[in-house]
């Protein structure tokens, strides 16, 4: 069906207030009764149903139009208020405008001459500022708030007084407070005349202040607020057209007491409900009124609720799109895929379609489809003649004479057949591999199939997931598709440049049994097997000729590697057995695989530098595609002949073991039974910085997780290594080797927030143990295992425990669902431009380089652009040399590239040559190689590298662990890490919730610990407090006095004197008078103070400070290599700067503000870089640095920190729908019509939401002419 | 070290690690990075007129920095950014 209208793109769109003329002018029908309609159910004019409005019912023409349902877009309507009321949602606006204008002449209350000033500010065309240009408005309107007498016409000027939400009052001099009515503001603003409005950042013409008090109510269409008819013929109004029956009622009896002379003080109450129905139509959630109701009881959902929030019209309506062909079941698992391929269920085949354009050559095949029809697989469901009339095949009778009548130009909408690519995804859509592009497998069944090895980029498993199937329908979508989304394509995460696809749990156990070197196999099985990975070439020759011909696994295995490949690498295998990661056990020579076990550190998913990531980076993503199929495929084979099991019979310990690990249980036991004794003695010694108490429990814990790793480690070792458990926990397959000490030994202690469990009962957990039972067993230790099973305190306790976890998961979830979106919404918009910097839609730049190396971390090598050392590895393997290249010569060679490679390559190269010396012609190939290799890896210009960024930390932000505090080396130091930690530093606070700085100490003062100690004594805040010992409030001749004595030992040791404190208490001090008697005990007396002032004054006087830096509330410390440095609680860099003694080059905070401020932007960005960095690795999470540059870049962008949110970058967005669409909807729209903002839809929400294509990547290419300058 | 008049220590902020070289680029230069870019002043990143750095070096608003940054990825680049009041 072609649309006769011509197609128009939207250019921009411009927010504008409506004049009451305007709403007249578009107006096609005044509504004036309240009624809907007449008995008989017809609509009555001038009702709210009135049909000029636009229609309802399918058949119905508009009064308006003419038109159909279909076609009628629906036409406002007016209603003519008998009284002017507010628009609530301008109710700030119009307070804010009160204050700062004069009451009789309308004009700004600030002299001309100043005016004049503000405006040469203001039309300055000095672009360097910026951020003063946007404060001038609030400036004046400050200043002009405190002006009493008008500076232009001389008037007394009365204070404003505002009652919430509606009620303005104007306070007299007399004392008297009147009531400033709509009218009288409208009346006001009329007087503002528009260069002042100018001046206050309004677009007079876009929005004159008067207009935003209503006078005339504009009616929206009816298919705005359709009403619709319940089963049982009810009809049920919309709840907008609830609210205009509500205003429509009161405003005809505001109009009937007005002329019916009704007094003044009734007519103003009806005013008021008036009032009240015009606010709550605009905004149900207004503050200070109550809500409407449903009849029912519910809420009324008016317009503002309609934008608002998550189901809101602009998130959930604009932002988010439906689709038409697709589908969406369970998914089960299916190795014998490809992995690129996606089995669809036959159900789901015959529904979701492609549309096939008919030509020449394939007319006969799309002719036998059409003749079977929807109904028979494969055929065909719809058919589009070249006319543009689409034919259902359902209610065609005659297929095979309809199906000759195709002819090249019509479009058959055939069934989804083997082969055609279709896009899958799984929410949540955390990042890029959440949507890839497979090739159809139709199947029978219901579920859709995918190969096990691609779980791990949609984090699906098979306990009931469902995911969606696209099906592209254009020729453009699906070679987008073909080029950019296909699975072998996303092996390669740039999140950070390893495979996230791979193999993954028995796939590993398989590898592992397949290539140790015990396994062989005949040859029947052998040539079974290398046909099953799609082997077609010759065998190789039997490692074992007698007493039968026997291959091993490993001659299979290299069968499939490329033929050419040379690798060594550490096995997951030894790095858990302990070995240590020196030892490079699997060794690949020539594509032959000569010692070693594949196991999950070379073929596994989110393992980088493994085989699978050589093959994939070396031999491209297609090799790597084939290589994991023909290898998951043989594996898949081999172990299910081989068999592989595990069960309790796995898991039974020999006697010997047991006592073992019962003795060690019973030995930790003893000696914790010893510490309690001594700290019920008061004999336990404490470590500093800890309480008694905490002393105790710190040893507790300690020797309980000892015990516990202890006898996992005897239970481990207990097994022999073809244990099936002990295989998969040492392959990597599943499990760990503390899962295995869990099952078979002891489950250990149980926690909640990072302690013992203490909770539950009044001291103690449960009620089976005595009143502060400080035993192992008390507190939720548990010395059984899963095999043995647990006494009843110790399932209790297991229970306590595992809720934390399920509570832990759910909060983090949605912390880091939130975070995520905050990250797309700030980032989005950024792309990578033909120059390789990174600029926003507006040309701004955010990066010069994209990465500062201007690589693609999905294209670099684990981070690194080029892996130079490989290279040179590679080359000497084929470039054997006998005369390697002198010192010399080699600089001299590798400087010539400076102008194209980047310092740190340069480095790079000169270091692995060094290593490995080459041969002249060999260097030269390695130089040539890495400047190949760097041009390679460059990132293209449109890639949306700010989605790819925060998609690359958002997404780990779900594996975060939300546990807050965490030991730090030091025991008095808890920092916040993990995920609330994360959240704070793309939050940009102020304050972090635990400041800490590492103070280094100048030359003098660095190597011992005394005088490191003198300066700590001078950092650390020492308040009053921290040196009385007992203090009072006595009653002398001299009237009351506060007495301090004072801790000579503390004293001391914090290193002052009585002197320092007097001045301290002296300083600022005013009335008081602070002496010292004979004892050092201090005095202070105020003339004429009682008790409780004096009182009052203590308090203040105790946390009053002597000495030290504000803030740092604790020092630790520690020697680190040798020399002395500090740790702080606490944290204030400017201050401690400036402390003698400090190294001013090296001492930082984990503050970001404090840096900024002390150290400016650049230091700042660097911090928060490391912050982010040491965060993500405290967790084992591996992010490209390049990510976390980005996200810094922009936040520093404009030379303050700016947090990712609605206060910072996202609040920040030129574009008003992208905005609206993101956090604050009804205010944004607000400030958009009162400044006459125009969208320019340069965004990507935007666009979205117009439903244009977006400006990044594909979306970006578009045509440009140059025009005649003339012109 | 530097002390001033009130003979508190003046703390130098360029001496810090975390701080990289910031220069001041001449009028001609700035020309040439414009060019280069293909970009107007202001839609370069800002740095402030009070930041410590820049009043260290004494730069003015509607100055261009070079700062020299030393990088994870490339080993070293180079990163402006436009002088502007608060």
């Amino acid at each position: 069906m072609y649309l006769e209208e011509s197609v128009k793109t939207i250019d921009s769109i411009k927010f504008t207030v409506f004049s009451p003329n305007q709403i007249r002018k578009y107006s096609v029908a005044e509504i004036t009764t309240p009624e809907t309609y007449d008995e008989d159910g017809i609509p009555i004019q001038g009702g709210l149903m009135d049909n000029r409005l636009g229609t309802l019912e399918p058949g119905q023409k508009c009064a308006t139009c003419g038109n159909t349902t279909a076609r009628c877009p629906g036409h406002y309507g007016h209603i003519e208020l008998a009284e002017p009321v507010l628009h609530i949602a301008f109710v700030k606006v119009i307070y804010k405008l009160l204050l700062s204008i004069c009451r009789v002449c309308g004009r700004l209350l600030i002299s001309e001459a100043e005016l004049e000033s503000y405006r040469k500010r203001f039309t300055n065309e000095c672009t360097f500022t910026p951020k003063c240009k946007e404060e001038i408005p609030k400036e004046m309107m400050a200043k002009a708030k405190k002006i009493k007498i008008c500076p232009h016409c001389g008037k007394q000027q009365y204070e404003i007084e505002f009652t919430k939400p509606t009620i303005f009052h104007e306070i007299t001099e007399e004392g008297g407070a009147i009531r400033l009515l709509p009218i009288a503001i409208r009346e006001r603003f009329e007087r503002i005349p528009d260069i002042d409005l100018k001046l206050l950042g309004f677009d007079p013409r876009s929005a004159r202040p008067e207009w935003f008090i209503l006078q005339v109510l504009p009616v929206p269409p009816l298919s705005v607020r359709p009403s619709i008819t319940l089963e049982s013929g009810i009809r049920s109004e919309d709840d907008l057209t609830h609210k205009l029956v509500d205003i429509l009622r009161v405003n005809q009896r505001v109009r009937e007491s007005k002329a019916s002379g009704t007094p003044p003080l009734i007519v103003q109450d009806l005013v008021d409900l008036l009032q009240y129905h015009v606010t709550t139509y605009f905004d149900n959630e207004v503050s200070g009124i109550p809500q409407a109701h449903h009849r029912s009881g519910r809420p009324l959902k008016t317009i503002s609720q309609r934008l608002k929030g998550k189901e809101g019209r602009f998130r959930g309506s604009l932002s988010g799109k439906r689709v038409d062909f697709s589908s969406r079941t369970v998914i089960s698992p299916d190795p014998s895929l490809d992995i690129s391929e996606v089995g669809v269920p036959l159900e789901v085949a015959k529904k979701v379609t492609v549309a096939e354009k008919v030509s020449s050559w394939n007319q006969g095949f799309l002719k036998n489809l059409v003749i079977n029809g929807p109904s028979k697989y494969p055929g065909a469901n719809y058919i589009i003649r070249p006319d543009g009339v689409k034919i259902r095949l359902d209610y065609v009778s005659d297929k095979e004479t309809f199906a000759n009548t195709l002819a090249p130009g019509f479009v058959v909408e055939r069934h989804l057949m083997n082969g055609d690519i279709v896009i899958f995804n799984r929410q949540p859509s955390l990042h890029r591999m959440s949507i890839m592009a497979h090739y159809v497998k139709v199947l029978p069944f219901r579920t859709f199939r995918l190969h096990p090895a691609v779980c791990p980029p949609y984090n699906a498993d098979f306990d009931g997931d469902e995911m969606n199937l696209h099906v592209p329908q254009s020729e453009e979508a699906r070679s987008e598709a073909l080029t950019l989304m296909k699975v072998q394509q996303q092996i390669l995460s740039p999140r950070y440049g390893g495979p996230i696809i791979g193999a993954i749990r028995d796939f590993i156990t398989a590898a592992y049994l397949l290539t140790k070197p015990e396994t062989l196999l005949i040859k029947e099985e052998f040539s079974n097997l290398a046909l099953a990975g799609g082997y077609n070439g010759p065998l190789p020759k039997p490692e074992i000729n007698e007493p039968r011909e026997l291959y091993t696994g490993i001659q299979l295995f290299s069968l499939f590697l490329p033929k050419d490949f040379n690798y060594t690498m550490t096995s997951k295998w030894t790095k858990s057995s302990g070995k240590g990661a020196s030892v490079r056990d699997i060794m690949i020579k020539d594509g032959k695989l000569l010692s070693g076990s594949i196991d999950r550190a070379a073929i596994g998913a989110e393992e980088p530098d493994s085989v699978l990531h050589r093959i994939a980076k070396d031999y491209g993503i297609d090799v790597a595609r084939n290589f994991l199929n023909s290898i998951l495929s043989i594996l898949k084979s081999f172990i299910t002949k081989y068999g592989f099991s595990y069960g309790y019979d796995g898991l039974i310990l020999d006697e010997e073991a047991k006592k073992m690990i019962d003795n060690e249980i019973k030995n930790s036991y003893r000696k914790i039974k010893e510490s309690i004794d001594q700290f019920n003695q008061g004999t336990l010694k404490t470590v500093r910085g800890l309480s008694l108490e905490e002393t105790l429990e710190f040893y507790i814990v300690n020797e309980l997780a000892g015990a516990r790793d202890r006898v996992g480690r005897t239970a481990d070792k207990a097994f022999p290594l073809d244990n099936s458990g002990v295989v998969m926990a040492r392959t990597g397959a599943r499990g760990s080797s503390l899962n295995i000490g869990q099952m078979t030994a002891a489950l250990g202690q149980q926690s909640v927030r990072g302690k013992r469990i203490e909770k539950g009962y009044h001291g103690r957990a449960l009620s089976h143990f005595s009143l502060w039972d400080r035993t192992p067993d008390a507190k939720g230790f548990i010395r059984s295992n899963y095999r043995d099973g647990l006494n009843p305190t110790e399932f209790f306790f297991h229970a306590i425990g595992g809720r934390e976890g399920l509570v832990d998961t759910a909060v983090r979830t949605q912390q880091s669902g939130y975070m995520q979106r905050r990250l797309i919404n700030a980032l989005e918009h950024l792309k990578v431009e033909y120059d390789l910097t990174v600029r926003d839609p507006f040309g701004n730049i955010v990066e010069f380089l994209y990465g500062e190396d201007g690589v693609d971390p999905a294209k670099s090598d684990h981070g690194k652009a080029v892996n130079v050392e490989h290279l040179v590895e590679i080359e000497a393997l084929v470039n054997k040399s006998e005369k390697p290249v002198e010192e010399k010569q080699l600089e001299k060679i590798v400087n010539k590239y400076e102008g194209q490679l980047n310092i740190k390559l340069i480095q790079d190269l000169k270091a692995s040559l060094l290593k490995i010396p080459l041969n002249v012609s060999g260097n030269k190939n390695v130089c040539r190689k890495v400047v190949e290799q760097l041009d390679r890896a460059t990132i293209e210009p449109g890639e949306a590298c700010g989605v790819v960024a925060a998609q690359s930390i958002g997404e780990p932000g779900t594996q975060m662990t939300l546990r807050t505090f965490h030991f730090a080396g030091v025991k008095e130091r808890d920092v916040t890490l993990g995920l609330p930690r994360l959240i704070e530093l793309v939050d940009a606070r102020k304050q972090p919730s635990t400041p800490s700085m590492d103070i280094y100490l100048d030359d003098e003062h660095r190597s011992s610990e005394e005088s490191a100690l003198k300066i700590a004594k001078e950092i650390l805040l020492t308040k009053v407090s921290d040196l009385v010992g007992y203090s009072e409030i006595s009653y002398g001749e001299r009237g009351y006095e506060i007495n301090l004595f004072l801790d000579q030992e503390a004293l001391q040791e914090r290193d002052s004197s009585p002197e320092q404190i007097v001045k301290a208490i002296s300083l600022k001090s005013g009335k008081r008078k602070v002496e010292v008697d004979e004892e050092g005990a201090i005095s202070v007396t105020m003339e004429g103070a009682d008790f409780s002032t004096l009182s009052v004054l203590k308090d203040k006087i105790m946390s009053m400070r002597v000495k030290g830096v504000p803030g740092i509330d604790h020092i630790t410390i520690i020697k680190k290599g040798d020399e002395w440095m500090m740790q702080t609680a606490g944290s204030n860099l400017a201050k401690v700067l400036k402390i003698p003694g400090v190294d001013l080059s090296h001492t930082t905070t984990n503050n970001i503000y404090e840096i900024e401020t002390a150290l400016g932007i650049e230091a700042a960005r660097a911090a928060h870089i490391k912050e982010i960095m040491s965060t993500l690795d405290e967790q084992g999470l591996e992010v490209d640095i390049r990510h976390i540059l980005l996200v810094a870049d922009l936040m520093t962008s404009k030379g303050f920190f700016q947090s990712i949110g609605r206060h910072g970058i996202a609040g920040q967005k030129p574009s008003v729908l992208a905005r609206a669409a993101f956090e604050i909807t009804v205010p944004t729209l607000v400030e958009a019509s009162v400044k006459g903002e125009v969208e320019e839809l340069k965004g990507v929400t935007e666009n979205v939401i117009v439903g244009l294509p977006i400006p990044v990547g594909t979306g970006m290419i578009d045509l440009f002419m140059k025009s005649d300058k003339s012109d | 070290m530097k002390k001033n008049s009130e003979g508190e220590i003046r703390v130098k902020v360029t001496e810090h690690i975390l701080v990289p070289r910031h220069e001041v680029l001449a009028p001609e230069e700035i020309e040439e990075v414009l060019k280069r870019y293909n970009a107007k002043i202001d839609q370069f990143p800002y740095i402030l007129s009070t930041d410590p750095v820049v009043k260290e070096i004494g730069a003015k608003p509607g100055d261009l920095i070079k700062i020299i940054r030393k990088s994870a990825t490339a080993g070293e680049t180079i990163f402006f950014r436009y002088v502007v009041e608060e």
